[in-house]
């Protein structure tokens, strides 16, 4: 008998297409299996089949050096390649990859990008093929034409069709077409290959669109020609996959967009009822429903089946499809809205499921050094799926002996923290209260599968936990566009512990500093980074580097104080803010220039062309660094506050001043002397602009603290105090609304 | 088309009688039970295209699906119920339903707060009833007994407008699909290709809430406005041609440009931001639906025809869009004029002589 080759078309994640596949392989019994996916990945095979592996699973490969690349092999317990090596290794049959290796694949990938981005005619033959097929979308075309045929040849030669003449129209104008030949030029010798080692007939699996490529006369790759292939070292490894990322990577032709619903349908194959899926769908959506509290009787599961199967009639067809079930679901159950079953939906077609891997099988070096690290830390009790607390002590336990245990939490919180960074769900960081926020942490603890998937992928980034958060930590620094962004990296690389990355934030914010930023910038990035200097001893951190930085910044934030104080009303809140934190930085740092500072502040204080809030607000910070006595006081309030000053001005510093230090003030009495006579040497006009400014200065005064002022005042127009409080606390009389309202018309245009 | 009938307004299966016909000349598919022709000519007959030479003027315009779904419900002998807001073509689409089905839109009960339980199910000419006591020829039939008995489709407009105990007396007829007449003992049950198709609106105010057991019994299709400015000037044109050629307006039919306008007014104060979403706006108090909008342009026809030139100016537009667009004077009138000078007049160009207009009238 003559050796036959038989190419088989398939759709990746193709239900029909792995039930029709085992059919034909039962039917055939071949001597070897081909599978279309990367020939170095062969050996992962085994671990494929393995008993303990569950699928959604992926097969990736990724490049060694940055920029790091990777290409995704998922596959789902319906994937016709999955069954083809489950077939082929239950019937010790030899089974194996025969495109590019991925080394090639991932080369090739680069050269590719650059002739991407032109508009083609394939999206013009795709919306086509939407528009012809009567359905809403090819997604519907297919699984009415495809999924839902039972007959083993009705699916070998639809989607064989189905690839031959999407591949006439697209192939001209497809800026993969080469790659696509050089690929099939490389299967077809793998191919030739295979035919010389067995004389038994071969089943090759292989996407629709190839199989043209695989049978046509196009030529075998030369040895030669192989040789020349480009390649890049590449690792390989074998993850764990979920049908949420199965649905979310639709867009690439690897996905599907339901996975859920063709499990479904593939459990339906198997077991000979086509319109499983169907019932199987209806159902989970209503007791997805009901599970959550919405009434949805059977009659309406029955009545959305009825329906369903109706919109199928409308197409000739007998088997409603995804977007049909879904219509008569969202018309019989959701009451024509979609968004009462939205999440049902969602459940049923795409559902939860994660993939899993037998223990110890191909860890990348990150799983393995995560689990090290787990181990480690003692941390390993806290893998299980239902949430746990765990509270961290940072200082040194003196009860222990060794060095490792005396500093077990302050390693947790290093660890929890670097995971955080690289995006790995397993723990989430929760506020703790202000007084013990120096050395405490408390965090709550999650293992989700999803979890595995984001360690292998932070594979990408680095060896190991750490070598990948300081990779995250670099590039992060690399997009930083302002110093404050740079900052709060410096903030995380001390959570992390990860002292060389923190030097090398700190030289590229040395850089970034140089260049202008606003004064509120400057005094913030001083602030995140003062945090750090003052905090970073209990996480062992060296805070030298850091200082230099800190001078540098703060002289930058003298600097342009004075300059920043000639602004607007509005923009004088963001100056006072930034003095405000420059000052408490300086007071914190020892090794700052205090002397340079005070000078500063008594500039700012002193004259009169800046911004009078912000002058206001200089003497405040003054008087509370007790840089200056009750009589300096005396004397510059008198200035300030003058029968030449124009109100507004006068009052405005007056609101500066009460930003700090309110009982000191309340308590001077010489203070409210001052202002009672400055009250009393207005005019009418004048005290009313003065009125609407003092006002508000004492806007946000405490209920006590304003009652102190008004017995402040009191005594100093000698007026009983239990009357001034009576007068206060009596109800407003409609003579006084009046005034008040009048008050309130206040024309401020000229102001 | 045919001659012209005294007729304000004919049903839908006499205006398009010829479409009907040769649709059901040309049937190649089978026919439920009861119906006139195949699901799919019924599809054809709504959504319009070409049996034949013929050519099917689209009846619904946008959503095909829904179309779909709907015919789908009522092959499946479910009652289908259209809701949506105010002058979404729920009644129009109830009407051409119908009239495709069985030939016959007009066995319909228009809901009120008035309607009773009688005219629901029956009621008895009482002079007869008591000159020969209860017979079945002293018995009134509501058009929902009619339906049943023929096996056609009856029609219930604005159900939400009922009272609930008339709702009621629905539930039992669609769930049993029959009416019992205890007074002459005998029970009729529904032929095959009996259904209902109720309409309801979710705006308007002063409607009673439908139970959820009623609503149970209903397959529900929620009718969108339409999703996009080009398939609402698209039925906007088409329903104006149609009325126009009803109505006699001796005025030319209103330019691409004039339908864009108004199209685009409505379906901003509507949704209260501009077309291209960057500014919000005061949305009125009025709905501003298609039909409204087709209404409107009939109006300025009639006013062009009658009082003008005979063509629309942008005089009779702004006449006409004021009258549409202020429902409730102190509220809409001041959306209406902020519109006019934040939207209206920067948009300059082919916008302005309009606006000048508008302005006038509302100084």
């Amino acid at each position: 008998m003559e050796q036959e080759v038989i190419i088989y078309g398939i759709r990746h994640l193709s239900s029909a297409g792995a039930f029709h596949l085992r059919e034909l392989l039962e039917r055939v019994k071949p001597a070897m299996v081909l599978v279309e996916g990367p020939s170095d990945m062969t050996e992962q095979m085994e671990h494929i089949v393995s008993e303990d592996t569950k699928p959604p699973i992926a097969i990736m490969a990724y490049t060694k050096e940055t920029p790091i690349k990777t290409i995704l092999y998922p596959f789902a317990v319906y994937s016709p390649e999955y069954e083809a090596i489950r077939w082929s290794f239950e019937h010790q049959v030899s089974c194996r990859f025969i495109d590019l290796p991925s080394g090639t694949f991932l080369a090739i990938r680069d050269l590719d990008l650059e002739q991407k981005g032109e508009e083609n005619i394939n999206s013009y033959v795709y919306q086509k093929l939407d528009e012809l097929s009567g359905e809403e979308s090819q997604e519907g075309f297919w699984e009415r034409n495809l999924e839902h045929t039972t007959k083993e040849e009705d699916y070998f030669y639809g989607a064989r069709e189905f690839g031959k003449q999407l591949r006439s129209l697209t192939e001209k104008s497809d800026p993969s077409y080469a790659e696509n030949l050089v690929r099939e030029a490389y299967m077809r010798r793998q191919i030739e290959k295979a035919k010389k080692e067995t004389n038994g007939d071969i089943v090759v699996v292989t996407g629709s669109y190839h199989v043209e490529g695989l049978l046509g006369a196009s030529p075998v790759m030369t040895e030669e020609e192989e040789k020349k292939l480009p390649f890049i070292p590449s690792a390989r490894t074998l993850m764990p996959y979920s049908y949420y990322r199965l649905s979310d990577r639709s867009g690439y032709g690897a996905g599907n967009k339901a996975p859920a619903y063709y499990e479904l349908l593939y459990e339906g194959m198997q077991q000979n009822d086509i319109s499983y899926a169907g019932y199987s769908y209806l159902s989970k959506i209503a007791a997805y429903q009901r599970n959550y509290g919405h009434m949805v009787s059977s009659a309406e599961v029955i009545e959305a089946m009825r329906l369903a199967v109706s919109l199928a009639g409308l197409k000739d067809k007998k088997i409603p499809n995804l977007q049909d079930l879904t219509d008569a679901a969202i018309t019989c159950m959701g009451h024509g809205h979609f968004s009462e079953i939205a999440l049902a939906v969602a459940d049923t077609q795409i559902g939860t499921k994660i993939g899993s891997l037998p223990e110890g099988v191909s860890r990348t070096s990150v799983q393995e050094d995560f689990y090290r690290l787990l181990k480690d830390l003692k941390l390993e009790k806290y893998k299980s799926l239902t949430a746990q607390d765990l509270q961290l002590d940072l200082r040194e336990k003196l009860t222990v002996k060794s060095e490792k245990s005396a500093f077990l939490d302050l390693n947790r919180s290093f660890f929890l923290h670097q995971l955080s960074i690289l995006g790995i769900h397993f723990a989430d960081y929760q506020p703790v209260s202000q007084d013990r926020a120096t050395w405490a942490e408390h965090w709550v603890l999650r293992w989700t599968p999803e979890a595995e998937i984001e360690i292998v992928e932070a594979a990408l980034k680095g060896e190991t936990i750490e070598y990948a958060t300081s990779y995250v930590l670099k590039e992060r620094v690399e997009n930083s566009t302002s110093i404050s962004e740079i900052a709060q990296v410096i903030r995380d690389t001390s959570l992390c512990g990860m002292e060389s990355s923190m030097i090398y934030a700190t030289a590229a914010l040395q850089r970034l500093a140089t260049e202008a930023a606003a004064i509120l910038d400057i005094a913030k990035t001083a602030k995140d980074i003062s945090f750090v200097i003052q905090y970073g001893t209990i996480r062992h951190l060296n805070p030298e580097p850091l200082k230099p930085i800190l001078e540098q910044l703060f002289l930058r934030g003298c600097l342009l104080l004075v300059g920043s104080c000639i602004c607007d009303n509005n923009a004088v809140t963001q100056v006072i803010e930034a003095m405000g934190q420059i000052n408490e930085v300086s007071i914190v740092h020892d090794f700052l220039n205090k002397e340079q500072w005070i000078q500063i502040l008594h500039t700012v204080a002193h004259r009169d062309d800046l911004n009078t809030k912000a002058s206001g607000y200089a003497m405040a910070i003054l008087l509370e660094r007790s840089e200056i006595n009750g009589e300096e006081l005396a004397i510059e309030v008198q200035r300030r506050l003058s029968k030449g000053v124009p109100a507004d001005l006068g009052a405005c510093w007056f609101e500066g001043l009460s930003l700090k230090n309110r009982y000191s003030l309340i308590a001077r009495m010489s203070l409210w002397e001052k202002l009672s006579e400055y009250l009393d040497c207005l005019d009418e006009e004048e005290f009313k602009r003065a009125l609407v400014f003092l006002r508000r200065a004492f806007a946000d005064f405490t209920p006590k603290e304003k009652s102190d002022i008004a017995e402040n005042l009191g005594e100093i127009w000698n007026l009983n105090p239990q009357n001034v409080s009576e007068i206060l606390n009596a109800q407003m009389t409609e003579e006084e609304e009046d005034t008040l309202k009048e008050l309130e018309e206040f024309n401020f245009d000229d102001i | 088309m045919k001659q012209k009938s005294q007729i304000q307004r004919m049903p839908a299966e006499e205006l398009f009688q010829d479409e009907i016909e040769a649709l059901i000349k040309a049937e190649k598919d089978p026919i439920p039970t009861g119906w006139k022709m195949s699901p799919r000519s019924v599809l054809t007959y709504i959504t319009g295209g070409k049996v034949g030479r013929k050519v099917i003027t689209p009846k619904y315009i946008g959503h095909k699906r829904l179309v779909e779904i709907a015919i789908s419900t009522l092959v499946t002998d479910r009652a289908l119920l259209l809701i949506g807001e105010p002058g979404t073509a729920k009644s129009w689409l109830s009407e051409h339903l119908s009239a495709a089905i069985n030939g016959d839109s007009t066995k319909v009960i228009q809901g009120t707060a008035g309607t009773t339980e009688e005219q629901i199910r029956y009621s008895w000419n009482y002079a007869m009833l008591i000159a020969q006591g209860p017979s079945k020829e002293a018995m009134l039939k509501s058009p929902i007994f009619r339906a049943m008995e023929t096996g056609t489709i009856a029609r219930v407009e604005e159900i939400s407008r009922c009272a609930s105990e008339v709702q009621d007396a629905l539930i039992s007829m669609l769930s049993e699909k029959r009416i019992s007449v205890p007074e002459l003992a005998m029970e009729v049950p529904a032929q095959k290709g009996f259904s209902i198709i109720a309409t309801a609106n979710t705006r308007d105010k002063g409607v009673n809430e439908m139970s959820a057991a009623l609503k149970r019994r209903f397959n529900i299709v929620v009718l969108p406005s339409p999703s996009n400015l080009k398939s609402e000037m698209e039925i906007v044109k088409t329903r104006v041609e149609q009325l126009s050629e009803n109505l006699d307006l001796n005025a030319q039919m209103p330019t691409e440009d004039v339908v864009e306008k108004v199209c685009t007014i409505f379906r901003e104060l509507r949704d209260g931001m501009t077309l291209d979403g960057k500014q919000k706006l005061k949305t009125t108090s009025g709905v501003l639906s298609t039909a409204e909008a087709i209404s409107l342009l009939a109006n300025s026809m009639a006013l062009a025809g009658s009082f003008g030139s005979g063509t629309i100016s942008e005089y009779d537009l702004a006449a006409a869009l004021q009258g549409a667009v202020i429902k409730d004077e102190e509220k809409d009138g001041m959306a209406w004029k902020e519109y006019l000078e934040n939207i209206m007049k920067k948009r300059g160009g082919a916008w302005s002589d309009l606006y000048r207009e508008c302005k006038e009238l509302n100084n």
